[in-house]
C-alpha cells in the first residue's frame, strides 16, 4: 500500500504540474485524466487480477495486481489536488516571481511545491481512505474459477479468524487494523497538516478554532465531503456542482443582470458534466466493441449483447436486482438519517454527550467499512444458516457502515457551525427545547442533511458491489449473497466468457447509473432547490 | 411610569473569569453600575468585554461573580421586558420578516392572532411595510437591521440593550437608523425606558446618550461616568458633542 501510494504521488506530481502549467498540454491531459477516472475501479477487480495473475507467477501477480488497484484507488485526489494547487498560486506571487528572475528548477521548488504541499497532504488522507477501504477486499479477493492464496495482510486475518468463527480474534485484528489508521492519522498526517497550514495563500488570517475537537469534525466533514471510493460516483459530484451553480444563475438571473463571470463559471461547470457523460460513454463502446474484436467476434451488435444479456441474466432479473439493491439503500438510508440526526442534535445540547461522543465517532468512521463485512457475516449470517432474512439484514448493515458516516459528519458539522448570533438571538427570544430544534436546528443544518444525503446514496451505491456479494476465504465457492446489482456485478465478473462477462458489467453499470440519474433528478434536484432558503449567509 | 431616578436595571459587583487550559482570563472586574430611565452608552476599547456584559445583562451569559437585577428581580435567564438588537443582526435566514418579529412573539403570553398584528405593527413602524413576506437575504443591510430594531420592539420592553448595532451598516444608514431609533426612544407611546447601548463609536455614544460609561482595556473598569446634559434633538454639529468626545477618546487611550 505504501508503495501504491508513492506510485501514486509520483505520478500525480508529474502529471498534475505538467497539466497546470503547459497550457497545450492541459487541453489533452485533463480530459484524458477525467476518462481515467471515470472508469470503475472495484468493477473492474477481476479482470485485472486475472490479468496479472495469468501473466505472472500467482504470488507476484497478486501482489502486483493489489498495488495496481490501490493505485488506481489512490493517484486521482492527489492529482487533482496538485492541479488545483497550482492552478491558486495567486498572480501577484507569480509575477513577483518572474520580476525576480525566479525560473526553472528553482521555480518548480520554490514556489510550485510549497504552494500544492497543503492540497497534497489533504488529498492524500483521502487516498489512504481509499486504500484502506479496499484492503480487506484484496487480500481475500479469489474466483471460483481461480483459488488464490489469500494475501497475508490484516484484512486476511480478520476474514480468516471469522471465518473459523473466532469472533475475539477478528475483534482483535480489526482492534489492531483501527490502531494502525489512527497511529498513521495522529503520526503523519496531523503534523503534515500542521505544516501545511504554513504554506497556505491567505490574504486573511484563519480565525483559530477553540481546540483540537472542532477541527476534528471539520476535517471529517471535508473529508467525507471530498471521499468518493469508486470514481464513478464522482458523477455525483459534477451534478451537485452543476446544479448548486444552475440554481444560483437562475435565482440570481431573475433579480438583477447576471454578471458574465457566473455565466461562464455556469457554462464550464455543465460543459464538465457532459464531458463525464460523454467520456464514460466512450468508454463503455470500448469495452463493447474491443473486447469482441480481440476475441474475433464481429462487433456487430447491440442485438447480440442484448441476445448476450437475456440468455446469462434475463431482464427481469436486472430489474429485480435493482429494486432490490434500492430498497436496502433506502433502508440503510433510513436507519442512518435516523440516528445521525439524533446524535446530532444530542452532541449540540449537551457538551458532556459531546465529549463523549465525539471521540467514538471519530474511531468508528477510522474503521473501513470493508473491514467489517467479515465479522457481520459472522455474527449475523452464519447463526441463522444462511437466512434470507438474516442475508439482507446483513447486507442492510454492511452498506450502513458505508453510508452513516456521510451523513453524520455534515449533520454534525452544520450543527456546530451555527453561527452563535443565531444561537444567541434565539435563546434571547426564548426559542428553546422542542420548538429550538424544529425551528432552529433541523433547517439550519438541511442544506448538510441534504448533501450529506448525496454522497451517503453514492457511498451507498459503490458499496453495494462489495456488500451484496461476500466471499469466504475458507470455503470459495459458497459466497454470501443477495439479489442486487452489485452481487450481479460481482457475478458476472465470474462468468468464463469474457465477453459475457463485458457485457452484462455495462449493462449492470448502465442500470445503476440510469436509476443514480433518474433519483437525482426527481428527489434530489427538488430537495436542492428548496434548500437554497436554508443556506446560511457568509 | 416609576420616578425617573429610580434603577430599573441594577448591575453589581459583576465580573466574568474565563478558564481556558490552565490559564484564567479575566474580562470584566468588578463592575456595578444603576441604569434608570435613561439612554446610557458603554464605551471602551475593542475587545474590552462590553459585549460580554451586555450578554450577562440579558441573562444570556453568567457572571462568575455578581448579578444583575431587574427591578431587584435576579436575571439569569432572557426576559420578554428586555429586548436585544444585535450587531450582526442574527436573523433567522430561512423566517420571512413577518417569521423573525413574530418568532420573539412566543416569549410573552399573547394569542396567535395578536402576535401577527403586533408584528405587523411594529414592521410597519420601522418602515418595512410591504417586506412582511420578504426573506433577510433578500433584505440590504439597513433593512435588516430593522427587521432586528422591530422584533425587540415587538416585545415592548422596558429595557433595550443593542451591541453595536449601527457598526455593520455603512455610514449613511448608520446616520439614519440612529435618527430613527432617537425618535422611538422619545417617543412616548413606546414603554421602553431604558436602553443599554454598547458601542466603540466614542461621537455615536456622545450624540445619542443621555450618560456615557467609559471602560477600560481588559480587565475592564468602569474608568469615567459621563452625563451628557445636552438637550435634544442634538445636532452631530454641536461642538459641545467635540468636547465630550476628546474628554472620553483621552480616557480610553
Amino acid at each position: 500500500m505504501t508503495l501504491a501510494y508513492f506510485l501514486a504521488l509520483a505520478f500525480a506530481l508529474a502529471y498534475g504540474i505538467t497539466t497546470a502549467m503547459n497550457h497545450k498540454a492541459s487541453h489533452v491531459l485533463l480530459p484524458l485524466l477525467d476518462v481515467l477516472q471515470s472508469v470503475p475501479v472495484l468493477g473492474f477487480l477481476p479482470v485485472v487480477f486475472i490479468f496479472f495473475v495469468t501473466n505472472l507467477p500467482v504470488q507476484v501477480g497478486q501482489e502486483f495486481a493489489s498495488i495496481i488497484l490501490i493505485f488506481t484507488a489512490m493517484v486521482w485526489a492527489p492529482t487533482f489536488g496538485v492541479i488545483a494547487g497550482v492552478n491558486a498560486i495567486p498572480q501577484d506571487i507569480k509575477e513577483a516571481s518572474r520580476a525576480y528572475g525566479v525560473k526553472g528548477l528553482s521555480y518548480l521548488r520554490q514556489i510550485v511545491l510549497p504552494a500544492v504541499f497543503p492540497e497534497l497532504v489533504w488529498s492524500s488522507l483521502l487516498a489512504w481512505g481509499g486504500g484502506w477501504y479496499l484492503i480487506p477486499i484484496e487480500e481475500v479477493f479469489s474466483f471460483p474459477g481461480h483459488p488464490l492464496p489469500p494475501l497475508p495482510g490484516l484484512g486476511y486475518y480478520i476474514a480468516a479468524a471469522a471465518s473459523n468463527r473466532d469472533l475475539p480474534l477478528s475483534l482483535l485484528a480489526l482492534a489492531v487494523l483501527v490502531l494502525i489508521i489512527l497511529a498513521i492519522d495522529e503520526l503523519v498526517w496531523k503534523p503534515l497538516g500542521a505544516r501545511a497550514e504554513k504554506y497556505k495563500y491567505e490574504s486573511v488570517a484563519a480565525p483559530q478554532g477553540p481546540g483540537q475537537r472542532r477541527g476534528r469534525i471539520s476535517t471529517n466533514v471535508k473529508k467525507y465531503e471530498e471521499r468518493l471510493v469508486s470514481p464513478i460516483f464522482s458523477f455525483l459530484k459534477y451534478e451537485r456542482a452543476s446544479l448548486s451553480s444552475l440554481l444560483e444563475a437562475v435565482h440570481l438571473k431573475r433579480r438583477f443582470h447576471v454578471p458574465e463571470k457566473i455565466r461562464v463559471q455556469e457554462r464550464t461547470v455543465r460543459h464538465a458534466l457532459w464531458g463525464r457523460i460523454i467520456s464514460f460513454a466512450i468508454a463503455l463502446t470500448l469495452i463493447l466493441v474491443s473486447i469482441p474484436a480481440l476475441r474475433g467476434i464481429p462487433p456487430d451488435s447491440l442485438g447480440n449483447a442484448l441476445q448476450v444479456i437475456e440468455t446469462n441474466v434475463g431482464y427481469g432479473t436486472i430489474a429485480f436486482d435493482a429494486a432490490g439493491s434500492l430498497l436496502r439503500i433506502f433502508t440503510a438510508y433510513v436507519i442512518a438519517l435516523g440516528w445521525t440526526l439524533g446524535a446530532g442534535i444530542l452532541i449540540s445540547r449537551s457538551e458532556r454527550a459531546s465529549k463523549l461522543l465525539v471521540p467514538v465517532f471519530d474511531i468508528g468512521q477510522s474503521i473501513p467499512a470493508t473491514a467489517l463485512f467479515p465479522i457481520i457475516i459472522l455474527l449475523i449470517v452464519n447463526p441463522f444458516k444462511e437466512n434470507t432474512v438474516a442475508l439482507n439484514l446483513a447486507s442492510i448493515l454492511l452498506l450502513l457502515a458505508g453510508m452513516q458516516w456521510y451523513l453524520l459528519f455534515n449533520v454534525v458539522g452544520a450543527i456546530r457551525g451555527l453561527p452563535t448570533d443565531l444561537l444567541e438571538a434565539s435563546s434571547a427570544y426564548g426559542i428553546r427545547g422542542r420548538r429550538f430544534v424544529k425551528e432552529i436546528l433541523v433547517p439550519a443544518s438541511y442544506p448538510a442533511i441534504l448533501i450529506g444525503s448525496i454522497q451517503a446514496w453514492g457511498g451507498g451505491w459503490n458499496a453495494t458491489i462489495v456488500s451484496e456479494y461476500i466471499t469466504d476465504p475458507n470455503n470459495l465457492s459458497m459466497p454470501h449473497t443477495v439479489p442486487g446489482l452489485g452481487s450481479l456485478l460481482q457475478m458476472a465478473s465470474n462468468y468464463s466468457d469474457p465477453y459475457a462477462s463485458a457485457v452484462v458489467i455495462t449493462a449492470a453499470v448502465l442500470v445503476m447509473t440510469g436509476t443514480v440519474l433518474t433519483i437525482n433528478r426527481l428527489v434530489w434536484r427538488r430537495l436542492l432547490r428548496k434548500a437554497e432558503k436554508y443556506k446560511l449567509e457568509a | 411610569m416609576s420616578d425617573s431616578t429610580e434603577p430599573i436595571l441594577e448591575i453589581k459587583n459583576l465580573t466574568k473569569t474565563y478558564f481556558n487550559e490552565g490559564k484564567s482570563i479575566t474580562v470584566l472586574d468588578n463592575i456595578s453600575f444603576q441604569v434608570p430611565k435613561e439612554f446610557l452608552a458603554i464605551v471602551g476599547p475593542s475587545g474590552c468585554g462590553k459585549s460580554t456584559m451586555l450578554r450577562i445583562i440579558d441573562g444570556l451569559d453568567t457572571p462568575t461573580s455578581g448579578e444583575v437585577l431587574f427591578h431587584g428581580q435576579p436575571v439569569t435567564a432572557p426576559i420578554s421586558k428586555i429586548g436585544v438588537i444585535f450587531q450582526s443582526f442574527a436573523l433567522i435566514p430561512w423566517k420571512t420578516v413577518l417569521g423573525n418579529v413574530e418568532m420573539a412573539l412566543a416569549m410573552t403570553s399573547i394569542s396567535k392572532d395578536e402576535q401577527l398584528k403586533v408584528a405587523k405593527k411594529y414592521i410597519q413602524d420601522v418602515g418595512l411595510e410591504g417586506f412582511e413576506t420578504s426573506y433577510p437575504k433578500e433584505l440590504s443591510g439597513g433593512m435588516k437591521q430593522r427587521v432586528g430594531i422591530a422584533r425587540a420592539l415587538a416585545l415592548q420592553p422596558e429595557v433595550l440593550l443593542m451591541d453595536e448595532p449601527f457598526s455593520s451598516l455603512d455610514a449613511l444608514t448608520a446616520e439614519t437608523l440612529r435618527r430613527e431609533v432617537l425618535d422611538i426612544w422619545t417617543d412616548q407611546a413606546y414603554p421602553t425606558n431604558a436602553v443599554i447601548m454598547v458601542t466603540h463609536n466614542v461621537q455615536e455614544a456622545v450624540y445619542m446618550a443621555d450618560r456615557v460609561l467609559v471602560l477600560s482595556g481588559r480587565p475592564a473598569k468602569i474608568v469615567d461616568d459621563v452625563a451628557i446634559s445636552l438637550p435634544r434633538p442634538r445636532s452631530q454639529r454641536d461642538p459641545t458633542l467635540y468636547d465630550y468626545t476628546d474628554r472620553i477618546v483621552s480616557k480610553i487611550s
